[in-house]
């Protein structure tokens, strides 16, 4: 494979990411199943970088997932982002960045839909302030989280305990990068790298020490389909899209995987599970899985933060192996803790797969 | 013969340039021909056999030179025109090095280029060893070597891939160009004339067998040399873990979706115009079609004239062209050209050059 | 009632979504759907330019426009700046709008849709958050997401999060003011009348199959039925 052709896509695709004072919208999936990585993506951010992320309480789901079932339609979503570009405006921002891959597709989206449709917009505008009373100015910046940390990698690298290299052998570890569909498949002028050679995980992953596996079906959904995972009957699509993915992932022997779209990253946590218990089947060597970080965890370990304090222990794939092999010090009767280091109880054992 | 004392400037020597020289030469025109290359003879010196006879390009760029019997032109190579500005009923044809030259007409032959391939990101071309161009294959069968991939092993599985930037409004190329289908079809033949026990695959979305023995070339294929057709463009190139090819697509007759791998593929990459032929009509004030390549007069009547008078045009910096249809394509701008010099000639405010029986 | 065509045209995502399809199948190529299921945008993209109304309604009536998982990676390759995942939700706003959704097993399951992630959204501002992920009905989730489900409050707290309670901070209690602007939202911009097409045609539909609905809520027959029912005549 040839690097300097990918570099030249790259080139191509170069996006305007601010580079401060961000009015900062969450993910409903990943604050239900991840909750540790949006945490720990406002601790570097305001923390360890000094950045100014503005949150307002009053900001909501963008009903993406109701949009993209169908039970939502386009004109209410549009006004419900709306709303949420009335608060920006409101709290004196002007750049906006969605923590849900499926938010950034949509507010991408609808200002695509804008600036082809002008009528529209104004009619978003009309129906906002008949609803709320609420007037709003279009974001000057949109990007997602995940290009955030792309654009401050090199910063965090500075200031990293931790590199993604084998403390053992010395190898940097192989990486699995998948990017949520909504990130850049429909708009590939909007993500770092374009929709088919993408960056914004690649240069973390680079930046931070490790190799990127370029694997047959890296480009394929992970599967959620919305729909075809929502509802019980369905949910065959979305894990057999996942399996096709392992199966097609696993003679590169990855370390760990990696995603920025919070649905994504619990899929492929969560099938590994489904498929170990329903064919005794994992994709690794050892019968534990192949961890599944989010970027925001992935830059967590990398500074130094604690394996438990951002959540790791909410994997099914247990993530210890992929500790081992960075060489970070955990205590494994610590995972499962409460927040007082209270015993809370501990996850029952699956029948196959090994934690 | 008498030779007239009008001048004729060419830019390009390629087979339209070289053809559209012979025959202005015999008629006893005054010729220098600009090319920019240090050999004449444009893309023919790369391809190795032409369609759909498999006659050797060779053979084509023998003729050529032989039209020079008589009246030979004046050949320039290493001569890159930069821009043709109107002046006093003239055309002045200024080259990079500073040189200039005086002409009465002009023609632009000056070809196409090769769609960079690069920009079809999702097959990976510059990124995946063994995924190369219609150009880069050619390159390789002329030198006469066994067909290998990178790792020097002999492909057993090859696909070709019709519409690489051509019928792509993503890719800013609309248009057709018109060859890529029968040189898939050539060049998969080809393939199976050295690797017998090759499996070779086209994949396309419509054959378009326009010239003269394509179909035949086409059955050929499909019955002697069993190469297998896919009605499917195809949508994305990845690599397997042996460097081998894994490729999606829809077999579109059947309406499902196909997963193959293969150990080589080859882009039917399109045709696009030369950057300095769009410098050059510029500076010429020439219009230019939708695909950006150098606009006739008229589609049906005057394809080889343009907007500017004594300027011509011929061949693929027109609109995309086979070998044959270029040379023909050649011969019918000199007509044009003949009788726009002879209409002009009377009324040519420049002194000719005296004869000696003047 | 207009013609099923002019009605698609009006839908944005559909002027958007289809500017002449050249069927070369670069969609169907790399469809989730249609490695999954008997499923082929390219033929939908057909079909819908056909403008045969009989075959438009026949597809609106069907199973095939359920499949469709809008991942949109159609979008990334059409040569032609198509959208065949855009046609779709044009299609099946059009099926839901006329009832026709009933008439297949995927088309019925919008109504446990509507009212799982709707009704979710109404009530907590969030399309889903940790109480509507029951470890019964998602037992794919595994052991670790009982274990947070027996213990989700003390896990949020861990993680940092701001769980069901006031200001900031993640799984944070939405205000019922904001709640408020969220309702005058649907009820504006017609969420509320697309609410009210599926639940009148879902109960027609429970009917006269004889299963029995209720008027609000998961726990009802209706809902278990379409959420779990599955032919298996849906794939290749």
């Amino acid at each position: 494979m040839e690097t300097e052709g990918k570099k030249r896509v790259w080139e191509e695709y170069q996006k305007e990411i601010a580079d401060d004072h961000y009015f900062y919208v969450r993910s409903c999936i990943r604050q239900t199943f991840f909750p540790g990585s949006e945490t720990t993506f406002l601790k570097i951010l305001q923390n360890d970088l000094k950045k100014d992320v503005f949150e307002d309480a009053r900001h909501t789901t963008c009903t993406g997932i109701g949009y993209h079932t169908d039970i939502v339609p386009l004109e209410t979503t549009m006004t419900v982002i709306a709303r949420h570009f009335a608060l920006m405006t409101e709290a004196g921002y002007v750049n906006i960045i969605p923590s849900c891959v499926t938010s950034f597709g949509l507010y991408t989206e609808v200002l695509d839909t804008w600036r082809h449709f002008p009528e529209i917009e104004a009619k978003i505008r009309e129906y906002l302030w008949k609803a709320t009373k609420r007037e709003f100015k279009v974001p000057e910046n949109l990007v997602h989280t995940s290009d955030i940390i792309y654009k401050f990698r090199n910063r965090i690298k500075d200031l990293s305990k931790v590199s993604l290299i084998n403390k053992k052998t010395g190898l940097p570890l192989n990486v699995v990068e998948h990017i949520g569909c909504h990130y850049s498949k429909m708009f590939p002028q909007s993500g770092v790298g374009g929709a088919e050679f993408p960056a914004v995980l690649t240069g973390m992953i680079e930046a931070w020490g490790g190799t990127v596996i370029d694997y047959p079906e890296r480009r394929h959904c992970c599967g959620f389909g919305f729909r075809q995972y929502l509802v019980k009957a369905n949910r065959g699509y979305s894990v057999s899209n996942s399996k096709k993915k392992f199966e097609s992932m696993q003679p590169y022997q990855p370390d760990f995987m990696v995603a920025n779209c919070p649905g994504c990253s619990m899929f492929l946590d969560r099938w590994q599970y489904t498929i170990a218990e329903m064919e005794g089947i994992t994709y690794d060597s050892n019968g534990t899985g192949i961890p599944v970080l989010t970027y925001e965890e992935m830059a967590g370990l990398v500074m130094g933060y604690s394996p438990w304090d951002i959540g790791l222990q909410m994997h099914q794939v247990s993530v210890e192996p992929l500790l081992d092999k960075l060489g970070i010090e955990y205590k494994k009767e610590d995972k499962y803790l409460g927040s007082n280091g209270q015993n809370i109880g501990e996850p029952q054992k699956p029948m196959f797969l090994i934690v | 013969m008498a030779i007239n004392s009008q001048h004729i400037v060419i830019i390009g020597g390629g087979p339209a340039g070289l053809e559209a020289a012979s025959c202005l030469g015999t008629a006893g025109y005054r010729v220098t021909v600009l090319e920019k290359e240090k050999q004449t003879g444009g893309k023919l010196l790369i391809w190795d056999k032409l369609f759909p006879e498999f006659r050797n390009s060779d053979k084509v760029l023998n003729h050529l030179s032989n039209g020079f019997k008589t009246n030979p032109p004046q050949i320039l190579t290493n001569a890159e025109v930069v821009s043709v500005i109107p002046e006093n009923g003239q055309h002045r044809i200024n080259l990079r090095d500073g040189q200039a030259f005086q002409a009465d007409t002009v023609l632009i032959t000056t070809g196409f280029k090769l769609y960079n391939a690069e920009k079809k990101e999702e097959y990976g071309y510059q990124i995946y060893e063994n995924v190369i161009t219609s150009f880069d294959l050619e390159k390789q069968l002329k030198t006469g070597n066994p067909i290998r991939i990178e790792a020097g092993l002999t492909p057993r599985r090859i696909a070709f891939i019709h519409c690489v930037g051509s019928r792509d409004i993503k890719s800013g190329n609309i248009y057709c160009s018109r060859t890529c289908c029968i040189t898939g079809v050539k060049q998969a033949i080809e393939i199976k004339r050295r690797l017998s026990d090759a499996e070779v695959f086209n994949f396309y979305m419509d054959l378009r067998m326009f010239g003269q023995n394509f179909e035949e070339l086409y059955i050929e294929a499909q019955q002697k040399w069993g190469v297998t057709f896919i009605r499917g463009r195809v949508s994305e190139i990845a690599e397997n873990k042996d460097n081998s090819l894994q490729l999606k697509a829809e077999d579109t007759l059947s309406g499902r979706p196909i997963k193959m791998s293969f150990d080589l593929v080859v882009l039917l990459a399109g045709m696009v115009p030369e950057p300095r032929t769009v410098e050059i009509g510029k500076s010429a004030g020439l219009e230019f079609t939708s695909g950006n390549f150098l606009a006739g007069l008229d589609s049906h009547i005057s394809q080889n004239e343009t907007n500017t008078p004594g300027i011509f045009i011929a061949g693929t910096c027109r609109e995309p062209l086979s070998v044959a249809e270029t040379l023909t394509d050649a011969r019918a701008a000199t007509v044009k050209m003949i009788s726009w010099l002879r209409e002009n000639e009377t009324s040519h405010k420049k002194p000719l050059i005296k004869r000696d029986n003047d | 009632m207009g013609k099923l065509y002019d009605r698609l045209n009006q839908d944005i995502r559909f002027i958007e979504g289809l500017n002449g399809c050249l069927n070369c199948g670069v969609c169907t190529a790399i469809c989730p759907a249609a490695e999954f299921y008997h499923y082929d945008p390219r033929v939908i993209c057909a079909t819908v330019q056909s403008k045969d109304e009989k075959m438009i309604e026949a597809l609106i009536r069907s199973e095939t426009i359920w499949y469709c998982g809008e991942c949109m990676s159609c979008k990334t390759r059409c040569p032609r700046n198509n959208t065949p995942g855009f046609v779709i939700m044009a299609l099946r706003k059009l099926s839901q709008e006329l009832g026709y959704f009933t008439d297949s097993e995927k088309g019925r399951q919008q109504f446990a849709i509507k009212r799982a992630i709707g009704g979710n959204i109404l009530r907590t501002g969030y399309c889903v958050n940790p109480d509507i992920v029951s470890p019964q009905m998602h037992p794919e989730q595994g052991p670790v997401w009982d274990w947070i489900s027996m213990n989700t409050p003390e896990i949020m707290k861990k993680m940092g999060s701001n769980y069901k309670q006031a200001g900031v901070g993640g799984m944070r209690a939405i205000a019922p003011e904001v709640l408020e602007e969220l309702d005058r939202i649907f009820e504006v911009t017609g969420c509320y009348t697309l609410f009210d097409t599926i639940e009148k045609h879902s109960k027609h539909k429970a009917n006269e199959l004889g299963i029995e609905i209720s008027d609000e809520g998961i726990g009802n027959e209706y809902f278990m039925t379409v959420y779990t029912e599955n032919n298996g005549s849906h794939n290749g």
